[in-house]
C-alpha cells in the first residue's frame, strides 16, 4: 500500500514539473488554448465537485457563482479601474454572499428538488443581469478594453494565463485534498450518502452543506474572474446559462464525482474532444453537445461512480487478493 | 437518572404512535422494549434521539432537558443510536463510516482512524474494514450500525433491533458484546422483538402496546404479568 | 378596463398551453417517479415534426396532430424502454443526468439536422381573433385552451373510471402493494411515460400556430413546466391544470405591472417560494414533493 502510494506522489510530481515545463514546449496558440480551457474547466467542475461531488447537493446553478464572480471583477475593473487581483476578493465575497443566500432555503430540499431550485436560481439571476442594464450592460454584455499588464490581469501571451489557470488549479486540487483527507470531509460525505445517519453521528448537517456551498461558490468566483480576463467579454447569457452549468457537473460527473481528480479527468476527456469536435465539424454545429449528450447518458448509466472510480476499483480488486490473504491469515491468528 | 422521559406523546396526524409514555433509565442499566410491531417503540427512539419533534412532554438527559434539540445536538450530548433499517453510507468503506462517527469526539484523522479500528475490532468486523459498506451482509451492515454509533463514544445507546435478521450463533456473539458496553458505563436501552434476547439481557424490561406503556420491571416481573401475556396472546411469543 | 380583461383573457389561455405541457411531465413525475428533464425535448421533437407535416406534405397542424401524437407515443414507449427502465432503481443523480443527457443530445440533434432558425407554420388562421367586445381572442390560443381543457377532463376520467387508469393510480400511490395486486409495475411505467410523451406531443402541435420552433425551444417551456408541477403538486394533473392557468395569468400580470423583461424572473421566485414554503404543492394532498423522488 504505502509502495502504491509512493508511487502516485511520484507520478503526481512528475506530472506538477511537466505542467510547468510544458509552456516551453507548446508554443502553437490553438492548442495553448485547449490546454488553458482544460485547466480552466478541472478548476471550474473542481469547485462545483466540492459541493456536488463530496456533500451531495447536486447543483444545476453552479453558473452562478461563476457568473458573480466574472461580473464583480469586470464591474469593479471597467467602472472604477480596480485591478482584478484585488477584484478576486469582492469576487469571492459576492460569490459567497449569494451562495449562502441561495443554500439557506434550497439546502432545506433534497434530491431532485434541489436541483430544480438552483436551476430556478440561476435563471433568475439571468434575468436580472440581463435587465439591470444601468450595471451590467444588459444582454449586451461588457467588453474589457484590452490594457495589456500585470495590474491588469490581461496579457499579448497566452503563457502568463497558462500559469494563472495553473495556480488556480493546483488551489482547487490542494483544498480538495485536504477536505478529503479530514474530517469535514468525512461529513461533507456522510451527508452525501444518508443525512438521516449523519446527524446521529452528531454531524449538523445544515451547517456543513453550507460550509461546502461557500467553498465552492468561492472557488467557482475565482474561476469567474480569470474567465473574464482571459476572454475579455462576459454576457448574461454566456456566464448564467443552465448548459454551462450541465458543462460543468458533466466533467466531474465522466471523471468521477467526490474524487480529488475525477475533474480534471473530466476535463481532460471532454475539452480536447469538445475542441476538436468543433473545429473538425464545423459545419455540423450540434455535434459536438450531441455527442456529449449521448457519453452523459452511456457514463451516467453504466459507470455511475464516473471514469477514475472505475479504473481504482478495478486495480485495487487485483491488490485485494493479496491483502485478503492476509487478513485471513489473521484471522486463523485469533482463533487459536 | 440518566435519562427521564416524561408524558412523551407524538401524534402523526390523527394517530397517535406514543401515548403518554413515561420512564427511567439508571446509569449503566440495560433496559429492553418490547411490543407488538407497529406498538412504537421505533418512534419512542425517534423522540429520544430529536429525529422527530414531540407532540407534547419532557425527554430529560443528564439533567438537561433535551426536549426538540436537532439530533446532532443530542448526539453531542452523548446519545447514540442505530437504525432498524440499516443505512449504512454505503459507497465508502467500513472502517470510514466508523471513523466518521468517530469525528463526533475526535477531531484529527489518525486518532478518529484509529479510534474507529479499536471499535470494529470490538464489534468483530475489524476483517471487512477495507470493503464498502454497501456490500457487506445484513448481520454485518448490523454490526456497522453499532459501531458507528458507538465511535461517537455515547453514555447513553438506543439499539433498535440490532438482532433481527441474525441467526442464533450471531445473536449469542452479541449478547455479551452489549453487556461489556454496560460493563464500560455506556447506558443502553434496547428494542428487541425475541423475548429471549431481551430476557436474557436486561436489567429491566418496558412493555409498550398501541403506544403505551402497558407494563414494566424485572424480565419475570413482565412475562408473568397478566396484560403482558393477554397483548402478545395470538402474537407470536418467540421464546425459541 | 378592457386592456385588464386582455391581459388576464390572454394569460389563462397561455396558462392553457403550460398546463397541457405539465400534465405530461407531472404524469410520469407522479407515477414512474422520475423527472424527465428532456421533456422540453419531447415538446421540441413535436413541434418540429408538426412544422414539417405542414410545410413538407402541407398538412395543417390540427390535422396532424393526431399524427404526432401517436409518434410522441411511440417515442415515449421507446425512450422509457431503453434509457429510463434500466436507471430506475439507481440514485437521484443518475436519473437527473440521464435525464438531462438526454436534453441535451436531442436539443443538439435538432441544432444538427434543423441549425438554430426559428421556423413557423403560416396558416390562414394564425392571426385570426375573435372580438368580444373590446377584448380580442386569438383563435389558435382559444383551441390550445380547450384542448387542454379536454385533455384534462378525459385524464381525469381515463384516471379514475377506467381500469387501466386506475391501475396507473395505484402505482402511483403505493407500487409494491399494487405488484402484489398482480399489476405489471413496468408496463404501467411504459404506459404512464407514453401517454406523457403523448399530452406534450399534442402540446407540440397545438403551439407550432402560435410560437416558433427552434432548438432549445423546449428548455424555455419545461422550466416553465417545472414550475407549474411544483405549484400544482407531485402527481396531480388538476394541480397540473390549475398551475398551469395561475403561471399563465402570472406571466401576463408581471409582464404589464412589472416589466416585461422581468417577468420569467417572477414566476421563478414563485416556484422557489412554493418550494420552500409548500413543497407539496398549492393543490396537491399528498406527501410532501420534497419526500419524494428521493430513494
Amino acid at each position: 500500500m504505502r509502495g502504491l502510494l509512493s508511487k502516485k506522489s511520484i507520478f503526481l510530481f512528475i506530472l506538477l514539473i511537466a505542467a510547468f515545463a510544458l509552456p516551453n514546449f507548446l508554443k502553437n496558440k490553438f492548442y495553448m488554448n485547449i490546454v488553458i480551457m482544460v485547466i480552466f474547466y478541472a478548476a471550474l467542475s473542481g469547485s462545483w465537485n466540492i459541493l456536488a461531488g463530496y456533500a451531495g447537493q447536486l447543483s444545476l446553478g453552479h453558473s452562478i457563482f461563476f457568473g458573480l464572480g466574472a461580473y464583480t471583477s469586470t464591474l469593479l475593473l471597467v467602472k472604477m479601474g480596480v485591478s482584478p487581483w484585488l477584484g478576486i476578493i469582492a469576487a469571492l465575497i459576492m460569490s459567497m454572499a449569494v451562495g449562502a443566500l441561495i443554500g439557506y432555503p434550497a439546502f432545506r430540499l433534497k434530491g431532485p428538488f434541489f436541483t430544480l431550485a438552483t436551476l430556478a436560481f440561476s435563471e433568475v439571476i439571468r434575468y436580472i443581469a440581463s435587465f439591470w442594464k444601468e450595471l451590467t450592460n444588459g444582454a449586451m454584455g461588457i467588453n474589457i478594453p484590452f490594457k495589456p499588464g500585470l495590474a491588469t490581469m490581461m496579457f499579448r501571451t497566452k503563457e502568463p494565463y497558462y500559469f494563472i489557470a495553473l495556480g488556480m488549479l493546483l488551489l482547487i486540487i490542494l483544498i480538495t485534498f485536504f477536505i478529503d483527507r479530514s474530517k469535514m470531509g468525512s461529513y461533507f460525505i456522510a451527508i452525501r450518502e444518508n443525512e438521516d445517519a449523519a446527524e446521529v453521528l452528531g454531524i449538523p448537517i445544515t451547517r456543513y452543506k453550507m460550509y461546502s456551498m461557500l467553498i465552492s461558490s468561492g472557488l467557482a468566483a475565482l474561476t469567474g474572474v480569470f474567465y473574464a480576463q482571459y476572454i475579455l467579454f462576459i454576457e448574461p447569457e454566456a456566464v448564467f446559462n443552465i448548459n454551462f452549468s450541465s458543462q460543468i457537473a458533466l466533467m466531474s460527473i465522466i471523471g468521477g464525482m467526490g474524487t480529488i481528480f475525477g475533474p480534471i479527468v473530466g476535463a481532460v476527456l471532454l475539452v480536447p474532444l469538445n475542441e476538436i469536435m468543433r473545429s473538425a465539424f464545423s459545419s455540423l454545429n450540434g455535434l459536438n453537445f450531441f455527442i456529449y449528450g449521448i457519453v452523459l447518458i452511456i457514463v451516467v448509466s453504466w459507470m455511475p461512480n464516473g471514469i477514475l472510480p472505475t479504473i481504482t476499483n478495478q486495480v485495487k480488486k487485483r491488490g485485494l487478493k493479496v491483502s485478503t490473504d492476509r487478513k485471513g491469515a489473521g484471522k486463523i491468528d485469533t482463533a487459536n | 437518572m440518566i435519562l427521564q422521559i416524561n408524558s412523551a406523546r407524538k401524534d402523526f396526524g390523527g394517530v397517535t404512535a406514543v401515548n403518554n409514555v413515561s420512564f427511567d433509565v439508571k446509569q449503566q442499566e440495560i433496559v429492553g422494549i418490547i411490543g407488538p410491531n407497529g406498538a412504537g417503540k421505533t418512534t419512542l427512539f425517534n423522540l429520544i434521539s430529536g429525529a422527530l419533534p414531540l407532540s407534547a412532554g419532557k425527554i430529560i438527559f443528564k439533567g438537561e432537558d433535551i426536549t426538540n434539540q436537532k439530533p446532532d445536538l443530542i448526539c453531542k450530548k452523548g446519545v447514540g443510536r442505530t437504525f432498524q433499517e440499516v443505512k449504512p453510507f454505503g459507497n465508502i468503506s467500513v472502517l470510514e463510516n466508523v471513523q466518521t462517527g468517530a469525528y463526533n469526539r475526535l477531531s484529527r484523522r489518525k486518532e478518529a482512524r484509529e479510534f474507529a479500528e479499536h471499535v470494529l475490532e470490538k464489534v468483530r468486523l475489524i476483517h471487512r474494514k477495507d470493503v464498502t459498506a454497501k456490500s457487506l451482509t445484513i448481520a454485518d451492515k448490523k454490526r456497522l450500525e453499532v459501531a458507528r454509533a458507538l465511535a461517537t463514544k455515547p453514555e447513553l445507546l438506543l439499539l433498535d433491533e440490532v438482532m433481527a435478521g441474525l441467526n442464533t450463533s450471531e445473536i449469542q456473539e452479541i449478547i455479551p458484546l452489549i453487556r461489556s458496553l454496560a460493563e464500560e458505563g455506556i447506558t443502553l436501552i434496547v428494542i428487541e422483538h425475541i423475548m429471549e434476547v431481551i430476557i436474557q439481557l436486561s436489567h429491566r424490561v418496558i412493555v409498550i402496546q398501541h403506544g403505551e406503556k402497558i407494563a414494566e420491571g424485572t424480565p419475570t416481573e413482565v412475562i408473568n404479568n397478566k396484560r403482558v401475556i393477554e397483548a402478545y396472546l395470538g402474537e407470536e411469543i418467540t421464546i425459541a | 378596463m378592457g386592456e385588464i380583461i386582455q391581459v388576464l383573457i390572454s394569460g389563462i389561455l397561455v396558462g392553457g398551453i403550460y398546463a397541457l405541457i405539465s400534465m405530461g411531465l407531472n404524469l410520469i413525475l407522479g407515477v414512474v417517479r422520475i423527472i424527465n428533464f428532456a421533456h422540453g425535448e419531447f415538446l421540441m421533437l413535436a413541434m418540429y415534426l408538426s412544422f414539417f407535416l405542414y410545410s413538407v406534405w402541407g398538412l395543417d397542424p390540427y390535422v396532424s396532430a393526431l399524427l404526432v401524437v401517436l409518434i410522441l407515443f411511440v417515442f415515449g414507449l421507446f425512450i422509457q424502454r431503453i434509457i429510463i427502465q434500466p436507471i430506475l432503481n439507481t440514485s437521484a443523480t443518475v436519473k437527473i443526468f440521464v435525464t438531462l443527457g438526454l436534453s441535451i443530445a436531442l436539443q443538439n440533434f435538432a441544432l444538427m439536422l434543423w441549425r438554430a432558425d426559428f421556423r413557423s407554420v403560416h396558416t390562414a388562421y394564425q392571426t385570426a381573433v375573435i372580438n368580444v367586445g373590446t377584448v380580442a381572442v386569438s383563435i389558435p390560443r382559444l383551441i390550445a385552451f380547450i384542448v387542454a381543457i379536454i385533455v384534462a377532463l378525459g385524464m381525469y376520467l381515463f384516471l379514475n373510471k377506467t381500469l387501466v387508469g386506475k391501475a396507473i393510480r395505484a402505482v402511483a400511490m403505493e407500487k409494491r402493494a399494487a405488484a402484489l395486486m398482480g399489476i405489471n409495475v413496468k408496463r404501467i411505467y411504459l404506459l404512464a411515460f407514453a401517454i406523457g410523451s403523448a399530452i406534450v406531443g399534442l402540446a407540440g402541435a397545438l403551439l407550432i400556430p402560435i410560437y416558433y420552433v427552434f432548438p432549445t425551444v423546449g428548455t424555455l417551456f419545461v422550466l416553465i413546466s417545472f414550475v407549474v408541477v411544483v405549484l400544482g403538486g407531485m402527481g396531480s394533473m388538476l394541480g397540473a391544470f390549475l398551475g398551469g392557468i395561475i403561471i399563465g395569468l402570472v406571466e401576463a400580470i408581471a409582464g404589464v405591472v412589472i416589466a416585461p423583461g422581468l417577468k420569467e424572473a417572477v414566476y421563478f421566485i414563485i416556484f422557489i417560494l412554493v418550494l420552500l414554503f409548500r413543497p407539496s404543492g398549492l393543490f396537491s394532498l399528498g406527501k410532501g414533493s420534497e419526500e419524494v423522488g428521493l430513494k
